[in-house]
């Protein structure tokens, strides 16, 4: 009697779907339920960005930089404006410095906000999904009356910024963060803490640290195995050497290091940490000076190359400008820390069942404007 | 054993407590709503101070307008925009032709036979209200209210009903403008 | 106003030679247009209230009109006829390769598996559709039968996402009638009888002097078994946190994925439905029935309906706050649960009901 063999198939989980984050094609091989192989599929997002910033002026690139992780706009701007003002050698005014850290740190609680209600949704929690959209609808609110736009901003120029803070701004955001400060209780008892949540997430698609390094895993996947890296603190960029926060690692408190449950925790007390950043900028800001004071004439940059990181909500967000000394780049390239993260995933998710492959690739918090550009 | 009795327990509590929260939300539903029923209720714009010298600055992301008699054809907000979305033709006229000024004063050189602005290219980034010499673009509402009041609600049946053509010529005027007059010396010569 | 009611009246005014099977068919279809006619009441006001109550949940309010006109009412009372309208409207489409006697039969058996169900549930002291003196084991019997309706809609629907959404709704259901079938035969050794009638009848008087003598109240025992009846009884509506078959962010839609318009609405009706019978066997077993909590207060035919639907209303509304508060649980663990958690409780609950109606009488 010879060894009965169940056959594997092959499934599609395909670009539209409601649970992945974005137009991505899963090609998965199953036995019924356990996983045996992940093959992401990408590119059904991608819209040339790289080749059409070859035909634009440094100016005109920065709308398309938004339009690549258009969850977290703001700190795609802020790496690519960085990156240009080395080359140029640009010293922007303090206020405006404190404005583009203040404006970064809310993006990140607003993408973390996005990132961990959708993860819940993932799971089967309607509810969690709800109260943080709210909390995010704040800060976009914030957002829109300071630049009138609410996702995609075009907000932070070579030099500077588009538009100064208005009267009113300062109080509004310290009441939008006494009150987050207080909902983020409640997130942790709706969800969190919640034993059907745990025993969803937790030992679940663990990133052991080799694996994470190999692939390049960066942001708060990486912090969630447990190694501490984080390029606000590691590699200073902008201010926010003055700024005092920590950094939270993954432990392992409800299961293994390194599974989903730490990567959600990492992420939210991560916001918590951007909430005492905010305040502490908030309160050192100066109070008056021109925003526009340092704005070049042209935007011309040296002939020469430059490789400039930043911390995106994702990762580590990398701009790579070759310049010729024209008025627009030769060549942009953008790293984005989602993409390696989307490899990791074929490695983490063998093994384990269908339900559980979509909790990990949530827990990974992938944005496909950003892998395909 | 006892590991299993424990789990149960926390289940049941954490449970509980879960339960404890959404009754909370459900009873204060009217305080904390958070639904807008638009188009009964629309979210009002916010009053913008920004406290400098700024004003002229548009915060509004909504519908292009252009104040075509202000426009003197430099083409900025052409060069500016990074999609391609304004197309603009401009004729010279012959010397001494007097087109009138704009509203800030400058003399207008040049004429302006076509300005289409093709919203269904446009992202609104803004970059091309910046660079105009005379604020004649700009996107309605916002500081520029009583130019012309804000616009967001303008979606139409057909695509093509959202080039918007703000040049105001008709034929027979560029005609006018571009053949260029008799000349008088000759007639006075043979006379 | 059983069936048996029907036929008698019927006979005291017709002529004498009437032929009783006619009689017994127009009594049996009375009843069944009644049923279907509280099933698709049911869902209407089931959908409403479900969309209402969720909304307030999570900081918003549900389908709103602003009165007659273009919108659906006041308070979007009319959102499910217009929603209804609509599905009714919708253009009917079956899948090439779908299996086309299977998938049309498939919706009508799930609803069968209700409707058979709610024969025998009784709405009032004498409104019972089918008054059997084995109702309990009757429903416990039926109430699988959905089973096959599911397994029938996976397989025809040439689908492989709804073939794993119907394998594993089968897998759960058959586990979670163990539970189920345990705890209530803790409440037939309460009542010491099987009929529907009888259980809830000797569910009357009060415990301690103030606290009516229903089920629940009645001893420790019975207490957790209402618990466990409950939990098996949301895991074989498939109603989150159990509804890994129709999860919606993983499999789109389980196993009725392929269904659009008139047919998904017969899915619909039968999921609300098959609430209703779990929530009508709880208020029987567990919560007195047709009696009121006070004793003597509002007692009588029509208060006993009153009564029933009540209870049954708090029931579906507490199955409404599950839905909407807790994450789903994933398969396995669904099955750990009915098996290693559910299952010796209701055993341990069992004997402890038998000891205690042995020593306690």
């Amino acid at each position: 009697m010879g060894l009965v063999h169940a056959d594997e198939m092959t499934l599609n989980i395909g670009p539209q779907h409601p649970s992945t984050h974005g137009v991505l094609r899963l090609k998965v091989k199953t036995d019924g339920e356990i996983i045996s192989e992940i093959t992401p599929i990408i590119g059904y997002l991608h819209r040339c960005f790289e080749k059409h910033c070859e035909t634009l002026s440094y100016e005109q690139i920065i709308p398309f930089t938004d339009r690549c992780d258009y969850i977290a706009a703001m700190n795609n701007n802020f790496g690519y404006v960085l990156a240009i003002e080395k080359m140029m050698d640009i010293q922007v005014p303090e206020r405006v410095k404190y404005i583009r850290v203040i404006m970064a740190e809310f993006n990140r609680i607003a993408s973390h906000l996005l990132a961990l209600g959708t993860f819940g949704l993932d799971v089967g929690a309607y509810t969690p999904f709800l109260y943080m959209f709210r909390d995010r609808e704040r800060i976009l609110d914030l957002f829109e009356i300071t630049c009138g736009a609410r996702l995609l901003y075009n907000y932070m120029w070579v030099g500077g910024v588009s538009h100064d803070l208005p009267i009113g701004f300062v109080e509004a955001s310290y009441r939008f963060l006494d009150e987050f400060e207080k909902n983020t209780k409640e997130y942790h008892n709706i969800l969190s803490y919640n034993k059907i949540f745990i025993e969803r997430s937790a030992d679940v698609g663990v990133l052991p640290k080799d694996v994470a390094i190999d692939y390049g895993v960066t942001g708060p996947n990486l912090r969630g195995s447990g190694i501490k890296w984080d390029l606000r603190k590691d590699e200073p960029y902008s201010i926010y050497d003055r700024f005092r926060f920590n950094v939270p690692v993954g432990k392992g408190t409800m299961g293994s290091v390194g599974d989903c449950w730490d990567r959600y925790w990492v992420r939210a007390e991560e916001m918590n940490e951007s909430v005492k950043i905010i305040r502490q900028a908030l309160d050192k800001m100066p109070r008056d000076g021109d925003v526009h004071e340092a704005l070049p004439k042209k935007v011309r940059p040296p002939k020469g190359s430059i490789y400039f990181r930043t911390e995106s909500p994702r990762g580590d967000l990398g701009y790579y400008i070759i310049s010729d000394g024209k008025g627009g780049p030769t060549r942009v390239k953008m790293r984005s820390p989602a993409f390696t993260a989307l490899s990791a995933l074929s490695e983490i998710a063998s093994g384990w069942m269908l339900s559980d492959v979509l909790v990990i690739l949530g827990s990974l918090d992938i944005v496909l404007g950003e892998i395909d550009r | 054993m006892k590991k299993y009795f424990l789990n149960i327990w926390e289940t049941v509590k954490t449970l509980l407590i879960g339960l404890g929260i959404t009754m909370k939300h459900m009873f204060k539903a009217r305080k904390g709503n958070v639904t807008l029923q638009y188009p009964e209720e629309k979210w009002p714009r916010p009053d913008r101070n920004i406290g400098f010298d700024l004003s002229n600055y548009n915060v509004i992301r909504s519908k292009l307008h252009v104040d075509i008699d202000d426009c003197i054809g430099c083409r900025k907000c052409e060069r500016a925009c990074p999609v391609g979305c304004i197309k603009i033709d401009t004729l010279k006229v012959p010397k001494g032709t007097d087109l009138g000024l704009t509203s800030g004063g400058t003399t207008k050189r040049l004429l302006v036979s076509r300005f289409d602005i093709d919203m269904t290219e446009c992202m609104f980034c803004n970059l091309c209200t910046y660079p105009c010499p005379e604020d004649c673009i700009f996107m309605t509402g916002g500081p520029n209210s009583e130019k012309q009041p804000l616009d967001y609600e303008y979606s139409q049946y057909d695509k093509k009903n959202l080039i918007f053509e703000f040049a105001t010529l008709t034929k027979k005027e560029i005609k006018k403008f571009t053949t260029p007059p008799p000349p008088q010396q000759e007639i006075l010569k043979n006379d | 106003m059983t069936i048996d009611n029907i036929i008698i009246w019927f006979q005291s005014w017709l002529p004498a030679n009437f032929s009783i099977i006619s009689l017994y068919l127009v009594a049996v279809l009375i009843a069944a247009i009644a049923i279907f006619a509280i099933m698709a009441v049911n869902a209407l006001v089931a959908v409403y209230a479900e969309r209402k109550i969720s909304a307030f949940m999570q900081d918003r309010i549900g389908p709103m009109g602003q009165g007659p006109g273009l919108h659906a009412g006041k308070w979007g009372l009319l959102q499910t006829v217009a929603d209804t309208i609509k599905l009714i409207l919708k253009e009917d489409i079956i899948p090439r390769a779908a299996d086309r006697k299977l998938f049309i039969i498939a919706p009508f058996v799930i609803f069968l598996g209700a409707f058979i169900a709610l024969a025998a549930m009784p709405w009032g002291p004498n409104l019972i559709a089918a008054d059997m003196n084995i109702g309990i084991f009757y429903i416990l019997a039926v109430s699988s039968f959905g089973v096959i309706g599911i397994i029938l809609a996976a397989w025809a629907s040439d689908n492989k996402w709804s073939l794993f959404g119907g394998m594993r709704s089968a897998a759960q259901i058959i586990s979670y009638e163990i539970p189920a079938a345990l705890s209530l035969v803790a409440v037939i050794l309460l009542g010491s009888t099987l009929s529907m009638q009888g259980i809830i009848e000797s569910q009357a008087g009060t415990v301690w002097g103030f606290l009516p003598n229903w089920n629940i109240f009645n001893n420790p025992f019975s207490f957790f078994a209402f618990f466990i009846y409950f939990i098996a009884g949301v895991a074989e509506v498939n109603r989150t946190p159990f509804d890994i078959p129709e999860a919606e962010s993983e499999l789109v839609a389980g196993f009725h994925t392929e269904y659009s318009g008139m047919r998904w609405a017969f899915f619909f009706l039968s999921e609300y439905g098959n609430m209703l019978v779990v929530a009508g066997i709880t208020v029987v077993a567990f919560l007195g029935g047709w009696q009121s909590p006070i004793e003597g207060v509002m007692q009588g035919a029509w208060w006993g309906l009153f009564w029933f639907l009540t209870k049954m209303t708090g029931v579906i509304m507490i199955m409404i706050w599950f839905r909407w508060t807790f994450p789903r649980l994933r398969v396995d663990q669904l099955m750990s649960v009915a098996w290693k958690v559910l299952l010796p409780i209701a055993l341990f609950n069992l004997f402890g009901v038998a000891i205690w109606t042995l020593l306690v009488g």
